[in-house]
């Protein structure tokens, strides 16, 4: 045997210790069964240590997304774009034209003209260049009367008295591409109201006198393989709603509006344009869509390699100035030294993480960045080109040649713009995170939840007892300790459930009285008094007797098993429908729901649940603002974001204050 | 040129021999018409007819014996094989790019405008060949012909509806049933590798006569262009083919453009230098200008119903008619309102055009949806008395009709009697498409919103197509206008209107990444199929574990 031994080639010879661990004698079912049990029991004995690692890297990475190091530069994945390869023919004499269009805009502006007579001019005035135009008028009628009183009542959009009605004109052209069936179609729109005029009322004067001077200088000529629709829409957003809303032929409730006389293909791209200024410096790219939903980056890069390559203008993301590059940004936050701002780590590190904290800004709330956005709910990828404004070097020649570039661009599709381009956080103008280098942060932390929950769930299921060896059944495995054994109880799964329906019941009650129009009238005196009523409620949980019974586990443990798991799930899901929401959720609810549970103390319990219903039902008291901002954002545009904080946000934290108030 | 020009002497005479001896049988002519559009654009159109005098269709019943030699001096031979070899009574093919605008163009001279390809045929029924295994016959050679994919008008596409496409020759009476087939193909563009089969066809190819004119790089720069093969019987000359080549151009398309002036060289780049010497007619017809102040130059020789006529053969060569306008195109036609007051301006050239079809069609299919969505026809009757026209769908098995969903609505309110006589084929998933035709009747100015809910198919991934997915043509609806006959009938009038083309979006792989789908697809096939297949075949025993061994 020995001698043969060495006959043995080496690598044959660990082959076969391989196969000897593997296929030993005896039954091999036995065998894999006892390895199972062998991980198990490894994984189990550590779970502490595996969710710790795992809540700690999750929230490390978090960190890292700004990270110069992390993520790539940017590139065109779609060959048919061919951005930047033809000569632009926008010239001067056009950029005179533009001029003109601004002058009597702002003959328009100062003459205070209803928004129907505007769109009846700009309706004309593509029908002097012999483009087909119509109008669309709509009306919206909302409970939220505040946030459009506050914005955009100072502008020419008319609002009604009652401040719930909502109504303007939309003037839209369509230019039938020459040769082509019109089977599809590219937009570019502008807002009356720019993005800056949310706030101040400033009007888009210079992006639509930009529109109607290419409406006229496109028409020339006869490479256009798509449809033009040319979109003037009135406010800043809720127009533009109503016109796709028309267009696609979707109703919504609470909004009247003419159907559109003129329709053409299939839109797949759009451009909107935002330029309010006199000058600009930069072009900014605003990209996010309604909940959550992203155009396909080709655009954005496309849109970003013609602007710096064919027009000379620098591109950056929304308007944050590149620190490295523009040295007006270069200056150190208040909180940090020179001297450590100065190591560029550090300021391109500070650089994207405003990139990405007003990515994940836009993105969370579901609202978008722009009229772009509204785009985005009907499979079309838009984005707003926005004019910095500044005093110089810029104007509309450069805006011109960008937007015939990045037309003609879009013009070379042959097919949607597709590629799995979905899913990115833009970092800087020319850098992006793939999927693949954000998505774990929040998979982790919602994986340590659901391994918390787990394990609860067993600790819920299990009560160790001190019972005589005899006594116990013989079936049960004993561990650790010959006189302690393990006992299954029951788990009160059904009234927990009802627990947690109700409180889904209680945020689908507060969702409708929010957004109802009585509440929306009085928020600021009903507000407090909500938040005491809803708050309250959980304090029921005070009322339940302790369960004396030891074959019962008690109702906070399931409870608390249920709520991390769902919430778990939650997190999982959206990550990929919405991974801003999703990371905030994340940090707003991870711990908290992790270290839910009852205190024998009754003042550490009111304690814990006084933190859980604030971070509920605080924006009821503190973020005024943003709530009639929501709830707008629903009745208009359909965002997601109000009822989800209501109906889903809310209750995981009502769950997790009744686990503190129930009785250990 | 000095050396050909011995030898033209002998061409000419022997032209004209052969036109002599084939004049008693064979006839061919041509005509270019142009005509000035309301909104500024200028409509062509070539036709090139050619008479075989006393010849008659291929009775289908022959199609087994040996055919009766055929001898063309200039009628195309490589057609005359076609239609003889599949018994083809009439015929009409169409391939067309760009949208006919009704509303602003009127009905355009020859009929078959629809975007893409179109091809329809009357064909009678045989004892051993059938009209359908003729028909697939047919389309296979002429898309030899005419390199056009017309081999893909399949059963997934073919229809026959009687009723909007009559025949527009005469049927020979044999006896024996004549079918129609139909198939449109909206994905089909034409373009240069149509125009040179189709200019073979004729006996002066583009080399003289009005058919010099025909340019490729300035025809297929139209804004609409279209070229059409058309074969028919008439009982008392013969068959008839006609040739057709339609385009509307737009001289206000340069930017330094301010009339509608134009002349044959601006519109083909080329003059007509020589007539054709087997023309026995050969006009160029232009329509003159009724509201305007024009000149044009040369003066036409004859005037008549409104149009100058230009004998090809007889006028003075290079031929090159120009048309000059003395003021500015204005698409306003009301006086300029001073700046900024409010009086609604209009824009005749942009809207409907009293002359033309008795009302405007808009055709959409709305939704955002990959699984359904609604088909929205809205017509406006813009006579003062009602309009009845037969509306007609053949929609492929892509998109499938809920008929019980279909209404019909004035001002937003559903009306009743406005949909009558419905037909409807249902479609056969992957394979026959959907027949649709109803009669309507639209009550005097008034527009009426036709909404039917449709569900998009799920396809097997084998009927993807292998190129870029852009998603699925669908072909135009027709209307044909119908005028109430004294015994309670409808009659067909003539004319025929097309809905522009659309474009459904189906529920798509993203085919452009196979590896992706490769991982996904294996991924999904391991943790499923391998689960259940383990679950299915493993053996369930009790096995003792002894606590013991454990630690």
């Amino acid at each position: 045997m020995d001698s043969s031994g060495n006959l043995i080639p080496r690598w044959r010879r660990v082959l076969l210790r391989l196969r000897e661990s593997v296929l030993t004698s005896g039954d091999v079912n036995e065998k894999r069964i006892r390895r199972r049990k062998r991980l198990v029991d490894i994984i189990t004995r550590r779970l502490t240590l595996v969710k710790t690692a795992l809540f700690i890297s999750g929230y490390l990475w978090f960190l890292l997304i700004p990270s110069p190091h992390l993520g790539r530069g940017t590139y065109i994945d779609e060959n048919a774009l061919q951005p930047g390869q033809v000569n632009t023919d926008w010239n001067w004499g056009d950029v005179h034209v533009a001029d003109n269009y601004l002058a009597r805009l702002e003959q328009i502006r100062d003459g205070n003209f209803t928004s129907e007579q505007r769109a009846q001019w700009l309706s004309e005035e593509f029908g002097k260049l012999g483009i087909a135009s119509s109008t669309q008028r709509y009306s919206f009628s909302t409970s939220t009367a505040v946030c459009t009183e506050d914005s955009v009542s100072s502008t020419f959009s008319r609002v009604d008295p009652t401040f719930q009605h909502l109504n303007g004109s939309n003037a839209y052209a369509v230019l039938a591409s020459p040769r082509h069936s019109g089977t599809e179609a590219m937009v570019i729109s502008a807002s009356w109201v720019s993005r800056i005029g949310e706030e101040d009322g400033t009007l888009n004067m210079r992006g639509v006198s930009t529109i109607l001077a290419l409406a006229g200088f496109l028409k020339r000529y006869s490479y256009w393989g798509k449809d033009i629709i040319f979109v003037v829409s009135d406010g800043y957003l809720e127009g533009m709603q109503a016109w796709l809303g028309a267009y696609h032929g979707v109703s919504q409730s609470g909004l009247s509006r003419e159907p559109l006389k003129l329709t053409s293909g299939v839109i797949w791209t759009a451009l909107n344009i935002d330029y309010p200024g006199h000058s600009f410096s930069h072009l900014g790219v605003f990209f996010e869509g309604l909940n959550g939903r992203m155009p396909n980056q080709d655009l954005i890069n496309s849109f970003d390699r013609i602007a710096r390559y064919t027009a000379g203008v620098p591109v950056t993301l929304y308007e944050h100035l590149d620190p490295r590059e523009e040295p007006a940004a270069n200056k150190s936050p208040s909180w940090l030294p020179q001297a450590l701002y100065n190591i560029s780590e550090v300021k391109s590190y500070l650089y994207q993480a405003k990139n990405v904290v007003r990515h994940m800004k836009y993105q969370a709330n579901g609202r978008g960045s722009g009229v772009h956005g509204l785009f985005h709910q009907f499979r079309i990828d838009a984005i707003t080109l926005f004019a910095l404004p500044a005093t110089g070097p810029h104007g509309f020649h450069a805006i011109g040649r960008t937007i015939e570039s990045t037309l003609r661009t879009m013009n070379n599709l042959l097919e949607r713009l597709h590629a799995s381009f979905f899913f990115y956080i833009m970092t800087g103008p020319q850098r992006f995170l793939k999927i693949g280098f954000y998505l774990p942060s929040a998979i982790l932390i919602s994986m340590g939840m659901m391994f918390h929950g787990l394990s609860a769930w067993v600790d819920a299921g299990w009560v160790q007892e001190n019972i005589d060896y005899e006594a116990s059944e013989p079936k049960k495995p004993t561990t650790y300790s010959q006189k302690q054994t393990w006992k299954r109880r029951r788990r009160p799964v059904i009234s927990v459930l009802c627990i947690m329906i109700a409180t889904h019941l209680l945020g689908i009650i507060l969702f409708s009285l929010v957004s109802s129009t009585l509440f929306m009238e009085n928020y600021k005196v009903l507000s407090p008094i909500v938040f005491t009523a809803f708050a309250s409620v959980p304090l029921l949980a005070l009322q339940i007797s302790p369960i004396s019974n030891p074959d019962i586990a008690p109702i906070f443990l399931v409870l608390k098993v249920l709520n991390l798991c769902f919430a778990s799930t939650v997190i999982s899901i959206i990550t990929l429908l919405n991974f801003s929401l999703a990371a905030s959720l994340t940090v707003l609810v991870g711990m908290p729901l992790v270290f839910s549970s009852p205190s024998v103390s009754l003042h550490w319990r009111l304690m814990k649940f006084a933190g859980c219903v604030n971070l509920g039902l605080g924006w009821l008291l503190f973020c005024q603002g943003e709530m009639v901002q929501a709830v707008w954002n629903w009745e208009v545009l359909t965002v997601w974001f109000a009822p989800f904080i209501c109906i889903v946000y809310l209750p995981l934290l009502l769950q997790a204050s009744v686990t503190c108030l129930l009785p250990p | 040129m000095l050396g050909v020009r011995p030898l033209l002497w002998p061409l000419t005479l022997l032209n004209l021999c052969l036109t002599v001896l084939g004049c008693t049988s064979e006839h061919f002519q041509e005509n270019l018409s142009i005509n000035t559009l309301q909104d500024g654009k200028v409509a062509t159109k070539f036709t090139f007819t050619t008479l075989l005098r006393g010849a008659t269709p291929r009775d289908p019943r022959t199609l087994d014996s040996e055919d009766e030699s055929q001898h063309y001096t200039v009628f195309p031979l490589a057609l005359g094989q076609i239609l003889r070899e599949y018994g083809v009574t009439e015929l009409h093919l169409t391939l067309n790019a760009g949208n006919w605008n009704y509303d602003r163009w009127g009905y355009p001279e020859e009929k078959g405008v629809g975007t893409g390809a179109e091809l329809w045929a009357w064909m009678g029924e045989g004892p051993t060949k059938t009209v359908d295994h003729r028909w697939r016959g047919l389309r296979n050679a002429l898309a030899g012909l005419f390199c056009a994919s017309l081999g893909s008008l399949d059963e997934l596409r073919t229809t026959s509806p009687p009723q909007s496409f009559t025949p527009e020759g005469t049927l020979p009476d044999w006896g024996i049933p004549h079918k129609v087939r139909h198939a449109p193909l909206p994905s089909e563009n034409v373009c240069t590798e149509n125009l040179t089969p189709f200019l073979k066809l004729l006996p002066c190819k583009s080399l003289s006569g009005i058919a010099s004119l025909l340019n490729p790089h300035r025809l297929f720069d139209a804004d609409w262009h279209g070229m059409g093969v058309h074969v028919l019987w008439r009982k008392d000359e013969g068959i008839e083919m006609k040739l057709t080549f339609q385009s509307v151009f737009d001289p206000l398309r340069p930017a330094s453009a301010s009339t509608q002036a134009w002349s044959i060289h601006s519109l083909f780049d080329r003059t007509i230098s020589q007539g054709c010497p087997v023309a026995q007619k050969s006009d160029v017809v232009v329509a003159l200008p009724t509201s305007a102040v024009y000149a044009i130059k040369p003066e036409p020789p004859l005037i008549e119903g409104g149009a100058g006529i230009y004998d090809v053969n007889t006028v003075e060569k290079p031929l090159d008619i120009k048309m000059m306008f003395a003021d500015q195109f204005s698409f306003r036609k009301s006086k300029p309102c001073p700046e900024l007051t409010y009086q609604r301006q209009l824009y005749p050239a942009l809207e409907y055009h009293s002359n033309s079809t008795p009302f405007s069609v808009k055709r959409t299919l709305r939704g955002s949806s990959q699984a359904w969505g609604q088909l929205s026809v809205v017509i406006t009757n813009q006579r003062d008395t009602t309009v009845h026209a037969l509306y007609l769908e053949t929609m492929p098995w892509l998109i499938q009709f809920y008929i019980h969903t279909l209404e019909a609505r004035v001002d937003g309110v559903i009306k009743d009697g406005i949909i009558t006589n419905i037909t409807y084929i249902p479609s056969v998933p992957h394979s026959r498409p959907t027949t649709f035709q109803a009669m309507l009747s639209i009550p005097p100015r008034t527009t009426v919103d036709i909404t039917m809910d449709v569900t998009k198919a799920f396809l097997r991934y084998t009927e993807h197509p292998p190129d870029a997915q852009r998603g699925w043509d669908l072909p135009p609806a027709i209307f044909t206008p119908m005028e109430l006959g004294n015994n309670g009938s409808f009659l067909p009038q003539d004319g025929r209107i097309y809905t522009p083309t659309l474009l459904v979006d189906l529920a798509t792989p993203d085919f452009s990444m196979p590896y992706n789908v490769i991982i996904f697809t294996c991924t999904l096939t391991a943790a499923i199929f391998g689960n259940v297949f383990n679950l299915l075949t493993r053996k369930f025993l009790l096995v003792y574990i002894d606590p013991d061994k454990t630690q």
